[in-house]
This record gives C-alpha cells, sequence and structure tokens, in this order.
C-alpha cells in the first residue's frame, strides 16, 4: 500500500502536468513513475476514457485518458505525450498527459480553495489551487480521479 | 482472552491439518477391528492431544474439553480395553467433525454446546453402551445403528447425503440396468429427526467453507524453496551481467547473457509452478468417508480402493475439483453398484468395489473412478433422450454405444429439480462436466452392462497458463483459448455466398448440412465502422467455438499460431466488460486480451439468434418444399461426389469395414440377424474405388423390389437441400440419370433402382407382368413435365418397363395433347409446380371434359405436404407419388393401369 498523506498541513511534493494548456499537479506519493511507454491495446466497447491497456513489465495496466476525464475531447497524439503511472487505493493505473513539468513543494498553507467557477467535473477533482509567480496549478485528488472514472464505467455499464 | 491473533491463527491452521488426517485414520483403526494397531491409534492420540494441549493454552474450553474425551476413547483403544466397532466409530467421527467445526470458527467456540458430544463419548468410554453392542458383529451394528444414526445427524455429510437422497433424481435410476431400489433410510426413518442440538445448523455451515484459513496457505518444501532462491540469485547474477553489457555496448557476449537469462527464468517459471502443486490426496481423502456413510445409509456394500494419492496437481484444479468428484464417487455408490442381495444373485461379491485413480499420462493429469457395478444400458439411455426431446430417434438408432453414454453429460438429461439443488453442491452430471471443462479439462464414461462402469477425466497440471490461439481483427490480436475451439473453417471468397447466408438478419454458416449462428468479430465488439468493412478479408477464417449448450461460428481475420499463455488480471477499469477474460502478455510484449466464449454469444445475444435460426429453417422449408430435394451426399473416392435423394433412403448404419463379408461375389452385411446385401459404387459405374480402407464405414439402406439393400458409402458429406439443375446428358450411365456443381464437386446423382438391377438382374425377374403384355397392347402415358431432366428420368424408367410415353413441357401442352390424342392415353402423370398451366389446373381441366373425366392422374411432387394432397385430391388428383423414387412410381401406375 502506498502511504497515503492525508495531513492538510506540512510540506508535500507534487508532480505537475499538463491537461491541455492547464497546468496539474498530484501529490507524488501517488506517482509511480512516468514513461513514454504509449504502446496500448486498445479495448473495444471499453468506456471512452479508458484509452487501452499496456504492458508495464509483466502487469497489464489500464491506461485511462486525462482529457476525457476533464471533460475535453481527446487530442492527437504528440512527442510531449507521457505516461504517469499512478497507485491509489490497490488500483495500479495509467494517466495520458499533454505532457510533464516540475517537481514542486508546497506547504499546504499556500493551497487555495478552488475557484468557484469551475465545472461540475472539475470541481469534484480539484482540491485546490496553488498559485507560483507566472502559474496556476489546479491540485487534482488522485482517489476523486480514480472515483469517477470508475462511476463513468459503472453508469455506462 | 484472544489476544494474540497470531497464535491463534497459528492453532487453527496446525489443528485443521490434524483433523484433516484422524478422518482417514479413524476408518482405517474401524476397518482393522479388534486387530488393532498400535501405532495408527497412537498417530490419532497424538494428533487429538496436542489439538487438546493447544486450546487448554489459549483458553478454548470447549475444544479442550471435547478433544479430551475424544482422547478418553482413544486411550482405551490404545490399551485394547476397547474394540473399535462401528457405532464406537461413528461417534468418534462425528466428535472429530465437530472438532473441526469449532477450529474453523474458533472465535465462537466457547459459546458451543458439545454436550452431546461429550456424552456419547462419556457412555462409550464408562462401558455402559451395552457389551453386546460393543463387541458384536461390527457390520450389522452399522446397519442397527441408521436410525440412532439419522436422529443424531448433526454433521453437514449427513445432511448433504439426506439432500442427495432426496434429489436423486428418478431419471439416472431408470435408466441404469438394475435401478437402486428407493434409498430405504430416508424414507423409513424411523422418527422425524429430533429436535438439534443448537450447534447444528452452524456446524453445517462450517462444513460447507471448512478450512478456509488452512485454504489461503500453501505448505511448500523447504528444499523447493532454496532453489527458488538459488535461482533469483542467478536472475540477479544475470540481469548484472546484462545491464553491464550493455552499458558498455559489447555486443559479443550478449547473446549469451541472453540464453542465461532464457534458461533461468524458464526454470524459475517452472518452479514456481511446482509450489502451487498439490496432491491430490486431500481431495481423496474424504472419499472413504462417503463411500462409507452413503453405503451404510443405502444398505449398501462398498470398499473403495485408491490410487495415485501422490499425484500432484495445481492448487486451484484440486480444490475445484472436490465437488465434481464427490458427486461422481456418491453417484457409484447410488446407481453404480447394486444391492447385496442382487449381486449375489448376479454371481459377483457382495461387497461392491469402487476404484478411484489418478496418474499422469501425456502431460496431463487422469482420474479414473471405476466401480464393478450393474453398468448402463445404451438402449436405455437413448430411449430416455428421445423421450425427453434431447435427441430425435433417427440420431439414436445413429448413435453408437459411447455417444448414448455420453448422453448422461447432455444438459437437460437429468431432472431440472438436481440441477436447481438447493444445497448448491453441483449435482447433475451436466454440471459434473461444466466443471471440469471449465477447467480445461475433458470427461468420458465407459460402462458395460452388468460389469460396470468408469468414469474417466483429464485434467490440465496447471491453469496458470492455458494452450490458446491466436487471431487477428482489424490489427488487433486476441487470444481465444484452445478449449473452447472445436474447429477451424476456412471458406475461400469463391464459397462465401454458399457457405453464409443469412436468415432474419442475422448470419448463418453452413457447415455439414447444418446452421451454425455466425458471429463477425469486428462488429460484434464494434472494431471496425461501417467504412471499414471494405478492409475485411476476401475469404472467412471461421473459429468454431464450443462451451456447454453453446455452439457458433466466429469469425476474424487471420489466425496466427497456437501459444502458451500466462492469464494476467484486468484492472478495474475493464475487468467489468463481459467479453473478457482476462489479458495476456504475448512474445513480442504485445497486450492481448482474451476472449471469453460465452461472454461474446452474450453480447451478441446469440441465444435469439440460434433460435431464429431454428424457425427460419422451417420457414424456408416450407416455401421451398416444391422447388427443392433433400440429397444426401457422400463420397466413394474423395474427389468425387455423389448424390442420393433422402425420399429414397430408409436409413444409415454406421458399421465396422471388418462386418463385410464377401461371399461369392456379393458383398454381405450380417445384422440383426439378417445379411444384407451391399453394394459398392465402383461395382455398377465407372466411379473409383475408395482410396483407403477405413476402420468405420457407411451404410445407406433402401428398400427394392421388397428387399432392403444397402450402398457403401465410406465418406458421408452432407445433407442438404438443393435445387435440382441436372444436367442429364454428359455423364449419363446406367444408374447416373444426371449430375451438377454442388460444393465446387461434380455431383453424381445416383439411380439406386438402377445401379441394384444392373448388379442383380434377378431381384427384378418377379415385376415381369409387364412382359406378358403384348408390345403393342403397351398402355401409353402422357408425362407433363416442365423440368427436362425429370421428365427425360421418369421417361425412360418408364419405356424401360415397355410404355410408351408421350412428353409435355408443362400442363398447357399437355391438355393441347391430351384433346387431340384422348383415345390413346391410358394415364397422365403430371408434375405439380409448371408454367403456364400448373398440375392441378390440368387436373380440373381433365376432370371438367367428359371424354378425360375417368382418366387416372398420377401427381409428381418432390415433398408434398398434407395440404397440397388434399387440394390435389379436389382437383382430381388421385395420387401422389415421390419424384426420385421409380420403384414407387412404376408400382402406382401397375395399380392404376390394372384398375382401368
Amino acid at each position: 500500500m502506498t502511504k497515503e498523506k492525508k495531513t492538510t498541513s506540512g510540506v508535500v511534493q507534487y508532480t505537475t502536468f499538463y491537461c491541455d494548456q492547464s497546468l496539474l499537479g498530484l501529490d507524488i506519493s501517488f506517482v509511480q513513475e512516468i514513461n513514454r511507454n504509449l504502446d496500448l491495446t486498445r479495448v473495444p466497447l471499453g468506456h471512452p476514457c479508458v484509452r487501452g491497456v499496456m504492458n508495464l513489465r509483466g502487469e497489464v495496466v489500464t491506461m485511462l485518458d486525462l482529457r476525457t476525464l476533464m471533460g475535453l475531447p481527446k487530442s492527437p497524439n504528440t512527442i510531449r505525450n507521457r505516461n504517469l503511472v499512478l497507485k491509489c487505493e490497490g488500483e495500479t493505473f495509467g494517466l495520458w498527459v499533454d505532457g510533464v513539468a516540475d517537481i514542486l513543494t508546497i506547504d499546504s498553507q499556500d493551497i487555495t480553495p478552488a475557484p468557484s467557477n469551475l465545472s461540475l467535473v472539475e470541481s469534484r477533482l480539484i482540491r485546490g489551487v496553488y498559485q507560483t509567480e507566472n502559474k496556476l496549478v489546479m491540485l487534482v485528488e488522485p482517489r476523486e480521479l480514480l472515483a469517477a472514472s470508475l462511476t463513468g464505467i459503472r453508469a455506462a455499464a | 482472552m484472544f489476544q494474540d491473533d497470531e497464535l491463534i491463527h497459528e492453532f487453527v491452521v496446525e489443528s485443521s491439518s490434524h483433523l484433516a488426517e484422524v478422518e482417514g485414520q479413524l476408518l482405517q483403526i474401524e476397518a482393522a477391528g479388534a486387530d488393532i494397531d498400535a501405532n495408527l491409534v497412537n498417530t490419532v492420540f497424538r494428533g487429538i492431544h496436542s489439538v487438546k494441549g493447544a486450546a487448554g493454552f489459549l483458553g478454548l474450553t470447549v475444544v479442550n474439553a471435547l478433544a479430551h474425551s475424544l482422547e478418553n476413547v482413544l486411550n482405551m483403544i490404545r490399551n485394547r480395553e476397547l474394540i473399535p466397532t462401528s457405532p464406537i466409530v461413528n461417534a468418534m467421527l462425528r466428535a472429530a467433525d465437530q472438532l473441526r467445526s469449532l477450529v474453523d470458527n474458533v472465535a465462537s467456540s466457547n459459546s458451543v454446546d458439545v454436550s452431546s458430544f461429550v456424552d456419547e463419548l462419556e457412555a462409550i468410554a464408562n462401558g455402559s453402551l451395552s457389551e453386546a453392542e460393543v463387541v458384536g458383529d461390527p457390520h450389522q451394528h452399522a446397519i442397527e445403528n441408521s436410525g440412532f444414526e439419522t436422529e443424531l445427524a448433526t454433521d453437514s455429510y449427513i445432511n448433504d447425503d439426506v439432500a442427495l437422497l432426496k434429489d436423486c433424481d428418478p431419471a439416472p435410476e431408470a435408466v441404469v440396468a438394475e435401478p437402486a431400489p428407493p434409498p430405504p433410510i430416508t424414507k423409513k426413518a424411523p422418527s422425524p429427526p429430533v429436535e438439534k442440538p443448537s450447534m447444528n445448523q452452524q456446524s453445517g455451515n462450517s462444513q460447507a467453507k471448512q478450512a478456509r484459513p488452512a485454504d489461503a496457505f500453501v505448505r511448500v518444501n523447504v528444499a523447493l524453496l532454496d532453489r527458488l532462491m538459488n535461482l533469483a540469485g542467478e536472475l540477479v547474477l544475470s540481469r548484472n551481467q546484462l545491464l553491464s553489457a550493455v552499458s558498455l555496448g559489447a555486443k559479443e557476449g550478449l547473446e549469451n547473457i541472453a540464453s542465461r537469462v532464457d534458461q533461468v527464468t524458464s526454470e524459475l517459471q517452472e518452479t514456481i509452478m511446482q509450489t502451487r502443486m498439490q496432491p491430490i490426496g486431500t481431495i481423496f481423502s474424504r472419499f472413504p468417508r462417503v463411500v462409507r456413510d452413503l453405503s451404510a445409509k443405502l444398505g449398501k456394500e462398498c470398499s473403495l480402493e485408491i490410487e495415485g494419492n501422490e499425484v500432484e496437481v495445481d492448487k486451484t484444479i484440486v480444490e475445484a475439483m472436490g465437488d465434481p468428484l464427490t458427486h461422481l464417487v456418491r453417484n457409484s455408490v447410488d446407481h453404480g453398484i447394486e444391492r447385496p442381495e442382487q449381486r449375489a444373485a448376479n454371481g459377483k461379491l457382495a461387497m461392491g468395489t469402487i476404484r478411484l485413480r489418478a496418474f499422469h499420462q501425456a502431460g496431463k493429469v487422469c482420474i479414473r473412478i471405476e466401480d464393478d457395478g450393474g453398468g448402463m444400458d445404451p438402449a436405455k439411455l437413448k430411449a430416455k433422450a428421445v423421450e425427453k426431446g434431447l435427441i430425435t430417434g433417427e440420431q439414436a438408432s445413429m448413435m453408437t454405444d459411447g455417444e448414448a453414454l455420453r448422453l448422461i453429460f447432455a444438459p437437460g438429461f437429468s431432472t431440472a429439480a438436481t440441477v436447481t439443488d438447493v444445497s448448491g453442491r453441483g449435482v447433475g452430471m451436466d454440471v459434473v462436466r461444466t466443471n471440469i471443462e471449465q477447467l480445461g479439462g475433458t470427461v468420458d464414461i465407459e460402462s458395460t452392462l452388468k460389469q460396470g462402469s468408469a468414469v474417466h477425466i483429464t485434467l490440465p497440471l496447471t491453469l496458470a497458463i492455458i494452450p490458446s490461439m491466436i487471431i487477428g481483427c482489424a490489427g488487433e490480436r486476441y487470444a481465444i483459448p484452445q478449449s473452447s475451439i472445436a474447429e477451424l473453417v476456412r471458406v475461400p471468397q469463391a464459397d462465401m455466398e454458399a457457405k453464409i447466408g443469412r436468415v432474419k438478419g442475422a448470419e448463418v454458416l453452413r457447415l455439414r448440412g447444418a446452421l451454425l449462428p455466425l458471429v463477425r468479430l469486428d462488429s460484434a465488439l464494434g472494431l471496425r465502422t461501417v467504412d471499414e468493412y471494405s478492409e475485411r478479408p476476401k475469404s472467412a477464417n471461421i473459429l468454431v467455438l464450443e462451451t456447454g449448450q453453446m455452439r457458433y461460428g466466429l469469425l476474424v481475420d487471420t489466425l496466427h499460431d497456437n501459444e502458451e499463455i500466462v492469464v494476467k488480471p484486468l484492472g478495474k477499469h475493464v475487468k467489468e466488460l463481459g467479453y473478457l477474460a482476462g489479458a495476456t502478455i504475448l512474445g513480442d510484449g504485445y497486450v492481448a486480451l482474451i476472449l471469453d466464449v460465452v461472454g461474446i454469444a452474450m453480447q451478441c445475444n446469440l441465444r435469439n439468434i440460434e433460435s431464429s435460426v431454428k424457425d427460419a429453417i422451417s420457414d424456408e422449408d416450407a416455401a421451398r418444399a416444391e422447388e427443392v430435394h433433400r440429397l444426401l451426399l457422400f463420397a466413394n473416392h474423395s474427389t468425387e461426389q455423389f448424390a442420393i435423394p433422402m425420399a429414397m433412403v430408409a436409413r444409415i448404419e454406421r458399421i465396422k469395414a471388418s462386418d463385410v463379408r464377401v461371399v461369392g461375389n456379393q458383398n454381405l452385411l450380417i445384422y440383426r440377424g439378417n445379411s444384407l446385401p451391399l453394394l459398392r459404387v465402383e461395382e455398377s459405374i465407372s466411379a473409383l474405388p475408395p482410396e483407403e480402407s477405413l476402420a468405420n464405414l457407411f451404410v445407406i439402406v433402401f428398400r427394392i423390389a421388397d428387399r432392403e439393400v444397402g450402398l457403401i458409402a465410406p465418406i458421408l458429406r452432407d445433407i442438404r437441400d438443393i435445387q435440382m439443375k441436372m444436367d442429364s446428358k454428359t455423364l449419363r450411365e446406367p444408374g447416373v440419370p444426371g449430375a451438377t456443381v454442388i460444393d465446387g464437386y461434380t455431383t453424381r446423382l445416383l439411380d439406386l433402382v438402377e445401379l441394384a438391377r444392373a448388379r442383380h438382374p434377378d431381384w427384378f425377374v418377379s415385376e415381369g407382368i409387364v412382359e406378358a403384355v403384348e408390345p403393342e397392347e403397351m398402355p401409353t402415358i402422357l408425362l407433363a413435365e416442365d423440368s427436362d431432366f425429370f421428365r427425360n428420368h421418369v421417361q425412360r424408367t418408364l419405356e424401360s418397363d415397355g410404355y410408351k410415353v408421350v412428353g409435355a413441357v408443362d400442363g398447357q401442352d399437355a391438355w393441347e395433347h391430351l384433346q387431340t390424342i384422348f383415345d390413346d392415353i391410358d394415364l397422365l402423370i403430371t408434375d405439380i409446380e409448371m408454367p403456364r398451366m400448373n398440375g392441378l389446373e390440368l387436373a380440373k381441366a381433365v376432370r371438367s371434359l367428359a371424354a378425360t373425366s375417368n382418366l387416372p392422374i398420377i401427381a409428381l411432387t418432390s415433398l408434398a405436404s398434407e395440404d397440397d394432397q388434399a387440394r390435389g385430391t379436389q382437383a382430381g388428383i388421385d395420387e401422389y407419388q415421390v419424384k426420385m423414387d421409380p420403384a414407387r412410381l412404376m408400382d402406382a401406375v401397375r395399380r392404376m393401369l390394372a384398375k382401368t
């Protein structure tokens, strides 16, 4: 089991990555690895957010599409695409992102609540917002991300 | 009290393993009787003693008390103060069962009342079971005691048995040669079971999920573990070599390292598999008790011989085989072994023997359950299957004995009540078969009437690796387990239209005369959009899939290799897709999805297709009845195909080639006490002889001139409804009225009468009434038939008997002929379906004209329904005859002409 940090104060490291133009961040303790392993086997009749399954050193792991999860249309593959492998609540899955950025160390005191003008999907997934000098990072709650993807599937099934 | 969970857990695991052995040992003690084996008793004693000791230490007072009582009795046996008779062992077995259920539910064990067990054991220890009972004939006791046992029926075994007996469906019993009389005990139970102690329910439940805590653990040989450790070390070493070679960019050593990694990995895989292997004895060990209890209840005497306890199989298989094997063993006792008096009457030992054997064969594990009981009668099985509507009488007559025996595995063969048994145990042979097939195994049955039956099970060694076929579709690769593939069919582009048809919108494959629902993988899974359908290959690769009751064709793009694949679990997001059974990683690292054969069928609502296929077949039959002939296709030499109208065929027999005798220049088949003359195609017409001698042949039996004749058909191809477009010139010779092309084969239609006449002219001599008539007085027959082929054929047949024939190409033509030459016509033979004027109109016209109103009319049809016949009679037709049966037609002609 991953050590999931439940504290609301203290310093946490965040992996930041892109979804379209916006910058998102995820608690680094949920991130197993980041790679360019983008060879997928597509899963027919699967939920739209499932991009396919991949071979992660002998394990078969599901790849989810971040854009679809955020309510955006799928984008064409680019050279910047990365596979973010997450482990959350015992489930290992990949997240297809539009490129990765830095790792930020953020003090929870500096996190401000998500703005109220976010869309419904976003407001569920976004735990808060952190502001650097020139950028805004939306911090994603991984458990919500997993739950949202699974409910989507249950609803579709 | 239970502070130390780990200690408790250890106690459970250890006690379970002790208690698991106790049962078998007690039975051995019982078998030895007064001849007490001190070592054996000691072993049991030690086992119970350590349970008692640990329980006392952990404060499990109830377990401790019960173990203590049991120990007392054992101690007396050990000191030869007590002789272990059946009643005593019964009591001990029940106590041991109770102990087991206490241990399984250790947390609640202290609140369970075991006083009934303790009292009983105390009574034995105090010798208060009377002397006579203790020293008497043990066998007699088993029977006397059964009432007592029913009252005290506390453990799940007995409950199960009662359930089984209630459910004993009369079905198998009815078909077993010597049906066992109704089970006596349950019906004659002296009184309704006494109010059971409060523990009973609980113990029954816990028994069902017995030894759960121990199940999650596997005992592994330390030597095996050491080997694993060694291999892991080797693997690390090889990895280091690989990494350094890669970082140095060295190419030379790489091959060596690769082969080393390869070797170590496969060895590692094998060794890890071995840790999952368990001796099959772990399930066999429960059967002595099952046989003992059940045979006592049924008043039978059975001994069980077990061989191959040490044979190892994958843990999953060992666990999954428990229920099917239990069912088979119970069946052997219940339906197989006869009652002692019956056995004595048949000259057998009163004691029946059941043998349970496990052994390795050809990389698989085989299990055989044999009994020397009454066996099964194939004829009765067939009769029952026909009665249940599982097969038709025709199918039954073509079945071999082996096939008939296999009927017991057919779904629906046993009554529905057994399948939906509330006990949840897979009762019913079809469930046994399904369970075994799910494990990738097979099951077969042999039986000899009055000598016994044997069930033969073959299982794979492991489930983690399954042989599969890799197929390709729309650029993706998928795996399908070999076990569900019945056959592969390739339909070349040229045959696509003939082989693949559409029935009510659903595609079907014509396969040897049957219509098989067809599923296109790409449309079932939405792999291609409609625009992309043009990318489909021009020819079709079809896998005929079979699981349980379902059978269908799956059309894919390409067939790749067979591979042994390792099944990997799928993540939560895709697990719920019904058509998927898992995924695997192929040699090149590509993830291939494993298709679930049943799931795909459900995805496409295949059941509906199947029923609509059936409907449509009958619709089609009705619609085409007038134009189409049902032909039996067979081959003598594989390059030459022949056809016979089904209307002529009385039946088809499968025979052994060795049963054909040659007497003089005749082939004879000795058959049902008579000899059947046999014809060979190559004797009468120019045809190639069969290319190889086959062990089994088919014989097409038909009636000619009041006798049965058989035609040898080495290879049966199909029974097909075919539109007759015959070429009656090119290949014409006596016996061959015409030919057509079917499935790319030039197919010659055979006229059986002509064939027989060519070979045995003597058979037809007695028919010679026609010869007595002077040629000029021969009757003239008007023949109206629009098909040249049939007209020529019938005309030739009539003329060969000396009749004069006037041909007409349709009803109108015939009507015109008739009006000019009606005086000369003695008989009208007409087809029904004809252009311009059909047969019915012609008949009406003939009847309306005074001069011809008495002219006899025979109608020729291919297949006439009763409705058609009624309409025909109304129109004035005297008789209906089937087109391709010249012998009957000639009979009718003779009869009609004799009347006038």
